[in-house]
């Protein structure tokens, strides 16, 4: 038999298949359809988290800092609980990232807030000595794309049943609602802020980039 | 030249020239053969892009261990690994368990330097990145803990209020005494309230006495905040009061502090980080 699949490679190729195969069966199956759902209290993003999490993709955040604390107990000391795959299930695209430049932010909302993330982004030296990271001043000037991330939330809502407008679950409703809720939880954050830049331009009805970025890394927990 | 005293240069310099050797005989071996040996064996019908194979038996050991193998192989695929599964959760739960264990064995009594190494290990981790590594709160961006814990920072509180950490009895207005009023309030809280049992102004203790009525209005009488409504100022100046914060987290003037119950930090860890944050301002 072995003689002939050396003859055949073709054939040899579908029993390489299949046996690799199996061992992705026997190891990955048993628990992904338990592990994929979504883990008790996810939620989806809010519009004003997505709008930062879009912020997030497009500056790149995710090739210097992963979203993922593997179960060691040297990264659950530093980072808090290991993540689960549930926990994703709201994420699209995940951003797990694969190298750490610089540290997780899988739960960053648990230990840093608003003004720690003001003072970062513009200088990240002054509260992190010897940090290498570069400032990020433009989030100060540049308005965030509401639109764009309540049209990504009404697609995820329509194509994919993501759970908008259920009980106990984040709210989206028509855009006029969804972007009045945006500029509520916008407020807070903006009250706890120093940037008269932004404070000013939030009073003309303008969301900077910042107060996105930071809704959003505050949502991770 | 002495490095040949060492041993491990000597074993090295031995090994090299062993290697040496025994790849001039071998390739000398095949030198020979390939001049000299005329093909004896027998080929097998395959040809494969103009090269032959012979037909050689396997030898009988590498049979058996192939086989073994196979055999071995198919257990653990059908068997050895679906049914027996490893698991990266088990292996990282047994890993915290053992390492909680020893951590509580050793650190079950720990003594004032344990504290404060302990402590200055996690402050630089989970604090400096907002109070900076020297707990001076970078130029404003958060609480100068140096500045904290003693009767001068109780003397700034009353002069300017305080946020607090969510207690029900709400925010602490500013301005409820005079500046020397508050002084004399500071005094009597440290050596009568406080586990400090001590004042720099031991001639204001009575003076502060008669003032401490607008204390005692939200901290009551005994300062210990009236069960759970305001902070417990008996623990002021102590590790306990500082655990309390980390637990509770704090809307402060300057910012948020966020709160360090997520079991990220052991009992221990907290009163070190609370005996730490307390030498800062001694």
């Amino acid at each position: 038999m072995f003689h002939w699949l050396e003859r055949n490679p073709f054939f040899f190729a579908v029993g390489v298949f299949l046996v690799v195969a199996y061992a992705g069966v026997v190891t990955i199956l048993p628990d992904f359809m338990e592990s994929a759902r979504p883990v008790v209290g996810t939620k989806p993003y809010s519009v004003l988290e997505l709008a930062g999490r879009q912020i997030y993709i497009k500056d790149s955040c995710n090739a210097c800092h992963s979203q993922l604390v593997r179960p060691f107990k040297s990264e659950t000391d530093r980072y808090g609980m290991y993540s689960l795959s549930g926990e994703y299930a709201y994420d699209r695209p995940f951003l797990w990232g694969s190298k750490r430049t610089g540290p997780d932010l899988m739960r960053v909302g648990n230990y840093r807030t608003t003004d720690w993330h003001e003072y970062h982004m513009l200088n990240p030296k002054s509260v992190v000595p010897g940090s290498i990271m570069p400032a990020y001043k433009h989030m100060f000037k540049n308005n965030a794309d509401i639109d764009t991330a309540y049209a990504e939330a009404y697609t995820v809502k329509t194509v994919f049943n993501v759970p908008y407008d259920k009980p106990d679950m984040p709210k989206l409703g028509t855009f006029d609602e969804a972007k009045k809720d945006a500029f509520e939880a916008a407020a807070v954050i903006v009250a706890d802020m120093k940037s008269t830049e932004v404070k000013e331009a939030f009073k003309r009805g303008e969301i900077k980039e910042i107060v996105a970025l930071v809704a959003y890394l505050n949502s991770l927990k | 030249m002495n490095w040949l005293n060492d041993n491990v240069n000597v074993l090295a310099l031995m090994g090299a020239a062993a290697i040496l050797i025994l790849t001039i005989f071998v390739v000398g071996k095949y030198m020979r053969q390939m001049q000299n040996d005329k093909s004896s064996g027998e080929l097998t019908k395959d040809n494969w892009d103009g090269i032959g194979e012979y037909k050689n038996p396997l030898p009988i050991g590498w049979a058996l261990s192939f086989l073994g193998t196979i055999i071995w192989g198919l257990w653990y695929f059908l068997v050895g690994y679906p049914l027996n599964s490893y698991s990266q959760i088990g292996e990282y739960n047994e890993e915290v368990k053992s390492y909680n264990t020893h951590f509580e064995s050793k650190f079950s009594n720990p003594d004032k330097t344990t504290l404060m190494g302990m402590g200055e290990g996690v402050f630089l981790v989970q604090c400096a990145p907002c109070h900076g590594v020297t707990g001076d709160g970078m130029n404003g961006k958060a609480l100068n803990l140096s500045k904290w814990g003693n009767e001068d920072a109780v003397v700034a509180t009353i002069l300017n209020g305080a946020k607090g950490s969510d207690y029900p009895l709400g925010e602490m207005p500013a301005g409820l005494l005079d500046a020397e009023s508050a002084k004399a309030v500071a005094a009597f809280m440290f050596k009568e309230i406080s586990e400090v049992k001590n004042t720099k102004h031991p001639e204001l203790i009575e003076s502060g006495r008669a003032l401490w009525a607008t204390c005692a209005a939200c901290h009551g009488d005994d300062g210990k905040g009236m069960a759970g409504s305001s902070p417990d100022l008996s623990t002021y100046g102590a590790s306990k009061f500082v655990v309390n914060v980390l637990g509770m987290g704090k809307k402060g003037m300057i910012g948020n502090m966020p709160k360090f119950n997520d079991g990220r930090l052991t009992n221990v860890q907290k009163l070190a980080v609370g005996t730490y944050v307390n030498s800062l301002s001694k």
